[in-house]
């Protein structure tokens, strides 16, 4: 019964070093980290990013995701990438093939890190040596990198960022963070910012990007209205630096101090409808959402819906012609479950499938689409990088 | 399952928290009120709270407060400046040991989606009051006055 223990204590030590020493830790070291993100290029080949060993790792796929090249390191220096709650690095594709990949480097001090940018414009063979985007050096918060393409093939990367609170010092409160971005028009060759699209947001949530047809970018972030309602709002980026007023979106009032580390996603349908998920726990509802972004000239949303159950979390949204879907996790008592909801009717009616389940650790999930072809993707401790094509 | 092995060394023992801990707790204070506290290094409002929990168990010795860290126990060092930093007093101290960590929030409470901090306040019936965000000193001290009057 003893040597029956023991036996078991070592094997189970054997299992937990293998698992270790597959993920490329040493053994003991960092939990796998499988904060991951993925995009399809302009032909319909899909790239991803995820970290290990203080490198990210890139990888591609010519068959969505039955097959993955090996990892390609972006930085050759090691350096700490942020792939906690809602950070990971973050990956998007050119018009012209360029390879973009941006994350956060922690600094010393809590809260505070650095928004790096490496590209490739070799289609992914080799990487330029990782830039700092933003030109305010202090050891502070700029955080929670978001990245995307404009069709003409202008680079917007968007951050949470506290300059504003450092610059108050002791002298006064500032609600929450602020959002900063930089945007490129040389292929990432140089940046011009830091701009400012938004007072007081959320500060530790991602921001949704999404390119629009003029050239501009929307975003839409968990903000903090005052004194301390985290919903969220809306704003638009331009390419000059200008920037839109920001509108309030969600009306649920969670009246929190807290890190949710549960940002919201965007997405919009060929008739430029605009839908969104979120995350809340206000006292008006508490969940998952989704609803369709109120264009009229009204704040808040319509076609409102609960995203799964009461353990629904962390959606992700995309669209394509008048077809809408979500995903999210969702655990069931033994496993997570990846899940989606599918529109085709610009979000009135839905339906709902399982896809996939894992019984270990898995990271948030993603949905991407290449013309109109949707596909899903969840990194996930066992069965790794996990592809299912979502249809009706 | 690797993780407990990394606990053992460093000068703050942090113990481990799983999915069947809250019951061996429940076990523990059966009979008698207890705090329940979740926290992260890399949640900033966790940072604040960690004052509450020192100032409670200053005028509270008995009352046990359970203070878990959410990250893995690797970050065992940056888990140890911050309290150096930020002193929660002598509370006990976790740390999840489990990567799975819905299994580990689900055990806790089946609608904690892994906001931060999350407390859970149980009284002498270990039935929970639940506060997302930091939590006010005088809703603490209502809380702890109501458990006396129930003849802590």
């Amino acid at each position: 019964m003893v040597m029956r223990a023991v036996s078991l204590i070592v094997l189970l030590l054997a299992a937990g070093l293998a698992l270790a020493q597959h993920a490329g830790h040493p053994a003991g070291a960092a939990r796998v980290a499988l904060g991951a993100s993925v995009a399809f290029d302009v032909r319909g080949a899909l790239w991803a990013v995820s970290s290990g060993d203080n490198h990210v790792l890139l990888r591609r796929s010519a068959d969505a995701g039955r097959t993955w090249s090996a990892r390609l390191p972006v930085n050759a220096v090691p350096e700490g990438i942020g792939a906690e709650g809602d950070a990971r690095p973050k990956i998007a594709l050119g018009p012209r093939g360029e390879v973009y990949v941006t994350w956060t480097k922690p600094l010393a001090k809590p809260y505070a890190g650095d928004i790096r940018f490496a590209r490739s414009l070799d289609g992914g063979k080799t990487f330029s040596a990782p830039v700092t985007v933003h030109t305010d050096r202090q050891e502070i918060t700029h955080r929670f990198d978001a990245l995307t393409v404009t069709r003409d093939g202008k680079l917007f990367i968007a951050w949470i960022d506290k300059r504003d609170v450092a610059a108050l010092g002791k002298r006064g409160q500032y609600r929450g963070a602020a959002v900063y971005f930089a945007v490129s028009d040389n292929q990432g060759a140089s940046f011009r910012g830091d701009f400012k699209l938004a007072d007081h947001s959320c500060e530790c949530c991602r921001i949704a990007m999404l390119p629009r047809d003029d050239g501009s970018v929307l975003a839409l972030w968990r903000h903090v209205f005052d004194p301390n309602v985290r919903d969220h709002a809306v704003g638009v980026m331009h390419a000059d630096g200008r920037v839109g007023a920001t509108h309030r979106v969600t009306f649920d009032a969670w009246a929190v101090d807290a890190c949710p580390h549960h940002g919201p996603s965007l997405a919009a349908d060929a008739a430029g409808r605009l839908h969104a998920v979120w995350f809340t726990q206000g006292t008006k509802r508490e969940g998952v959402f989704y609803g369709r972004l109120r264009t009229d000239g009204e704040s808040g949303v319509d076609a409102l819906r609960r995203v799964g159950g009461d353990a629904a979390e962390h959606a992700d949204i995309a669209a394509a012609g008048t077809r809408v879907v979500v995903v999210w996790k969702e655990f069931d008592g033994k496993r997570a479950k990846l899940r989606a909801m599918i529109s085709d009717n610009s979000g009135d009616s839905w339906l709902e499938r399982d896809l996939r389940a894992t019984a270990g650790a898995s990271d948030q999930p993603r949905i991407v689409q290449h013309n109109g072809r949707f596909l899903a993707f969840w990194n996930t401790q066992q069965e790794g990088f996990v592809t299912v094509a979502v249809q009706p | 399952m690797a993780w407990h092995r990394g606990v053992a060394r460093g000068a703050l023992p942090l113990l481990p928290f799983d999915a069947t801990s809250l019951s061996a707790l429940r076990k523990t204070h059966a009979g008698r009120p207890f705090v329940l506290a979740f926290w992260s290094v890399y949640c900033e409002p966790c940072r604040d709270e960690m004052a509450e929990w020192n100032a409670l168990k200053r005028r509270h010795p008995s009352l046990p407060i359970e203070l878990v860290c959410t990250d893995a126990p690797s970050e065992r060092a940056l888990i140890n400046t911050f309290f150096a930093k930020y002193p929660p007093g002598p509370v006990r101290k976790w740390v999840f040991s489990d990567a799975f960590s819905e299994r580990v929030r689900y055990a806790v409470d089946k609608t904690w989606r892994g906001e931060l901090p999350r407390s859970y306040f149980y009284d002498t019936a270990h039935k929970p009051q639940i506060k997302s965000g930091k939590v006010d000193r005088g809703w603490i001290a209502a809380w702890v006055d109501k458990q006396q009057g129930r003849g802590r």
